[in-house]
This record gives C-alpha cells, structure tokens and sequence, in this order.
C-alpha cells in the first residue's frame, strides 16, 4: 500500500483524528484499521470505489455507526461513545446523500433549524411572543439570511424546498449546517443529482465558505469536484486507506489508477 | 397578534407561491366577528351546539398537532380529554374548586398523562402508537365507571359554578369556549415559527438529520405528545364546563376515534378555520342529522366521505384550510 503523506497541515490542534477503526456487519469487515488525520483548514475527500467503505466510515464519524474497534476524537475530546446530536453539539456537523429539508419549512426556515443547538429561548416563548423570543427569532433569522447570502441563494429563501432545483436545496442544506459556525462540516456526496452547471457551482461556495479554523470533509464519486476543491484526499478500497496525499499525489498513485482505472490488471 | 395570524403562523415566510391570499384573512376575521355576535342572534340550543363544537375543535386541533408536528397518529385521544373534563369535575364536586382553578390544573394533568405515555412509546410509530393509544382509550370507561366514589360511575358529574357569577350561563358556557379555541390557535400559530416548532417539522420529515443538529428523536416524540396531550385535556375540561355534565359515555373510543376523524377532514390544519370545520363535522353534522334517524350512520358516512374527497382533491376547500406548512 503506498501511503503519500500529505503536506504539513496549518494547524493541528483540533484535529478529528481516527485511528484503528474496524467496522464489522453480520462478521464481514467493513473498515480495516482505517486512519484518518483531519485539520483545520483543510478540506478532506474521501474518495473509493462503491463498496469501498467510504459512507460507512463517513457514519462513524458522525456517529450513525459505532466502531467495533479504534478511536475517533476531535481534539482532546473522545468522541467514540456520543451520539450524533452529541457530537452536534461539539460543533460537528453533517449534509446528507439525499436531501433531508423539510417540505413544510422555508429554505430560510430549515437553515434557522440549524441554529436549534444554540437558541435558549423556552417553551413559553414558543406560544406567546415574548421579547427575548422575539430578538432571538430576529437574530436567528438574520443569521440564516446571512448562511445563504454567502452561499449565494438569498433569492430563495422564502421559497419552500420542493419549489427549489436540486442545486439550490444542496446549497441550502451546506448553509444550515454552516449557520451555527461548526467545527467540522462533513458533506456526503453534495454533488449527487446536480448537473454540471450546478456543480461547479457548488464547488465555488464551497471553497468561499472555507476558512482556517474549518475542518472540510467530502464524500464524493464527482472526480472534478474532489480534485477542485480538496486540500487532501484519502482513498479507500475494500475497507482499507490505499492512499492518501494531495490531489496531484493521489492521481499518480499507481495503486488509485489500478483501482480506478483497471491499469496493470490485463 | 393579528387575527391574519388564526390562518397563518407568525413568523413563517411567505413564499409568493405559498402567500396566505387576503381571502382566507378577511375570512377568519368574518368568522370571529360572526361567532362574536352570535350570541344577540341566536337560540340557547345553537349556542349550546356551539360551545360544544368549540370545544371539540381544540380537541380535533390536539390530534392535528399529533399528525403535522410528530408524524403520529393516536386514537385514544378521548383519554386525555377526559382526564380535562373530569379534572374540572372532581375538584368542583369533591374540592368546591371553580374553572378558574381547575383549568390550570387539567392542563398540568394532561402535560404529565402526556409524559407518562410517551416516555415508554418514545419508540413505537404507526400503527403501534395507534393500538396503544387505543388501550387508552378501551380502559377509559371502565377506569371511571370502577372509580365511582370519585367520578359519579356511570351516571358521571355535573358542574353547575359558573365562571363569572351573575353573567348568563349560556353566553359564558359560549364565550368560554370560543376564547379557548381563538387563543389556542394564536398560540399554534406563533408556536409554527417558534424554534421547538420547526425543530419538531425538521424531526418529523428528517429525523436522522434533525439528529445531527442536536434534536433527537426521544425529544421531539416526548414534546409533541405532551404537546397534544395537554391541548386535549384543555378540551376536555371546555367540554365539561360547556355541557355542564361529564359522563363515562362522552369518552369512548368512538370518540377518540371521531377526534381523528375530524382531524382528517381538516387536513390537519391548526388555524381557526380548520380546527372549525373538524370540530364542526364531528359534533354539529350528527345533530342536524339526527332527526334522519336509521339514516344518520349513512348520511353522517356520505358527509365524510364527501368532505374527505373535496379536501383531497386540489379544491378551493384545500387553499383555505391550510394543512402542511401552515
């Protein structure tokens, strides 16, 4: 296996760190000591073959999937028994492969969903409009306003998810999970179901959104959107890390290309 | 808050596909000023019909909450509502405690009956929240026939204070319960645009993703029954004071049934209009027909059936009674 080692990280504190992690269903391994060093600053693909392990090691981060064996912390703090709203608290937060807005909500409203962790405004504000519910209603709405202004979709939010291109509901789903300020923002297959306009798009907010403090991680099939737009990729093949390094890297790698490509085979 | 606010939440945002037309607020307003003055014009007989149906729609409106924020569906609701109703009751009988105590209390009696059913079914769904909703409901009369020395067993209770001593029975029994359902659905309306409310329709249509914004899935099943629970003891104890009686008979599991019912012809909606026409369909329809005799299961089954049809077809009935979003 040839590991490339990636170019020294801006920073290390706050790394989300796996180690060691096995991942069994029914006695067929999943994941096979899989590491993973994520930092700040950089955004992560983590790319593979359907089969690969790719979404389940993804669930292990978020906390879907508990490890059978190894280790995941994001800095000093354990992660490997807490649940995914747990972890949503420490800042770390996940897209997912298929669109999870609410229909009965705005765009504008699902992005304030975002922000539940960190409104405190009671169950007495939630019938009457009291002022403290009120200023944190207005604030939060602001912010949410703010999340897709940034991302470039303001225009909709008003609009309810099922009037919205698929395009437009991805961005939006981006934008709830970066209203809050989290951590770490994990983006499972953001390109599925978008077209080529749509992904580039995509590509774009991405890379604005980004900022040093910000650990990025993507699971995508969409090569051009890996390549684009990730600091580092990992890659994996029947459970294990056959590579990990820069894009240019990873794409030299003789093992990826037999991988992917079938080189050497015939 | 506006009375526009009894046909759309506050707060939610209003898209120009989804924009609340004028119609459906002057309506609201037109409806309120009527039943205002109802009372100038009409015999105590509709009066009594109304109080009712009042009470009735926040019960209707109880299990709306329960289907558009949890996603769930119950059939024992006519537990809770008696829970309310018997509340007010005892404490007059037993306590010589009048509305103005007993009310808080039915309420505090349905949030915690809520708590204590929902916290063992935090992880039935579907059909199997809706049979043990049902087991509620089947116990229910034998519960209070068995408890006689406190319930009145089947002859049940009467509650014969009134709310304001000197005022006319029947317009406090009317004015009680049509303030009762305008404030309830205020408060539904502001509670659509309130950070528990969106939480609960992020849980309901995504509960995974909820989930990953810290709103789980024990959270949001507990809030939201508690939720519909305590609105459903507040109908209950409306009912009792309406009707000046509370009897074993009144809460069967027709009635909790029938509750759904009038749920489902309102599609689910918590605005006045809709809690309205379920509350409506549930207690006026079966008294105007009553006087068809053999013929009321079947016209009464025609009315839904039609209602049903009308609300599920794309109809102006749909626009006006707003269900999902609003």
């Amino acid at each position: 296996m040839a590991i490339i080692h990636a170019e020294a990280a801006p920073e290390t504190r706050g790394a989300l760190v796996a180690s060691g992690i096995n991942l069994s269903f029914g006695g067929i391994d999943v994941l096979k000591g899989v590491d993973l060093d994520l930092r700040p600053g950089l955004v992560t693909g983590l790319i593979g073959p359907n089969g690969a392990g790719k979404t389940s090691l993804f669930n292990c981060l978020t906390g879907l999937y508990h490890p059978n064996r190894g280790r995941i912390a994001l800095g000093d703090t354990a992660l490997d028994v807490l649940s995914p709203a747990r972890r949503a608290g420490l800042g770390m937060v996940r897209s997912f492969q298929h669109m999870a807005l609410s229909p009965d909500l705005t765009l504008l409203e699902n992005v304030m969903t975002g922000l539940t962790l960190s409104r405190r405004s009671g169950w007495g504000s939630a019938f009457l409009p009291m002022p403290r519910g009120r200023a944190e209603t207005q604030d939060a709405r602001r912010r949410a306003m703010a999340a897709l202004d940034e991302l470039g979709i303001a225009g909709a939010a008003d609009l309810a998810p099922p009037e919205l291109p698929p395009g437009t509901q991805r961005l939006g789903e981006i934008a709830r999970a970066l209203v809050g300020g989290p951590k770490v923002l994990l983006l499972d297959e953001p390109a599925a179901g978008l077209n080529a306009v749509e992904t580039r798009d995509l590509t774009r907010a991405l890379r604005r959104v980004m900022h040093p403090a910000l650990i990025m991680v993507v699971v995508e099939h969409d090569m051009d959107l890996i390549m684009q737009l990730c600091d580092q990729i990992y890659v994996l093949n029947f459970g294990k890390v056959i590579a990990c390094g820069s894009p240019e890297a990873v794409q030299a790698d003789p093992e990826v290309l037999r991988v992917y490509l079938g080189a050497g085979d015939e | 808050m506006a009375v526009s606010e009894l046909v759309h939440p506050e707060g939610a945002i209003r898209s120009p596909a989804r924009a609340v037309p004028d119609l459906r607020k002057w309506l609201a307003a037109l409806v309120v000023a009527v039943l205002a003055v109802l009372p100038m014009l009409s015999g105590s007989f509709l009066l009594y019909s109304l109080s009712l149906c009042f009470a009735n729609a926040i019960a209707v409106l109880s299990v709306s909450v329960l289907v558009r924020y949890g996603g769930e569906v119950s059939i024992g609701h006519s537990f809770f509502v008696a829970l309310g109703a018997y509340t007010v009751a005892v404490m007059e009988k037993h306590l010589g405690l009048g509305l103005w105590i007993s009310l808080p209390v039915a309420l505090l009696m349905g949030f915690a009956a809520g708590l204590l059913f929902a916290v063992p079914s935090r992880r039935m769904s579907g059909i199997y929240l809706a049979v043990a909703s049902m087991a509620l409901a089947l116990s229910l009369p034998e519960l209070l026939i068995h408890m006689e020395r406190w319930t009145g067993g089947f002859e049940g209770l009467y509650i014969s204070r009134d709310l304001l001593p000197g005022v006319a029975k029947a317009g406090q029994r009317y004015y009680f319960a049509l303030a009762a359902l305008i404030l309830v659905c205020l408060a539904m309306a502001h509670f659509r645009g309130s950070r528990q409310g969106m939480a609960l329709l992020l849980a309901r249509a995504h509960p995974r993703a909820a989930e990953a914004f810290g709103i789980t899935r024990s959270w949001a099943r507990i809030s939201v029954f508690a939720l519909s629970a305590t609105l459903a003891s507040l109908s209950g104890a409306v009912v009792a004071f309406a009707s000046s009686t509370v009897s074993p008979n009144s809460f069967t599991l027709w009635s909790g049934i029938f509750y759904l019912v009038g749920s489902v012809v309102s599609l689910q909606g918590t605005s006045l209009l809709a809690a309205l026409v379920g509350g409506g369909i549930i207690t006026l329809v079966p008294q105007y027909l009553a006087g068809a005799g053999d013929y009321v299961p079947i016209l009464y089954g025609s009315a839904l059936l039609i209602v049903t049809l009308l609300a599920n077809s794309g109809s102006g009935l749909r626009r006006l009674l707003p269900g999902k979003g609003a």
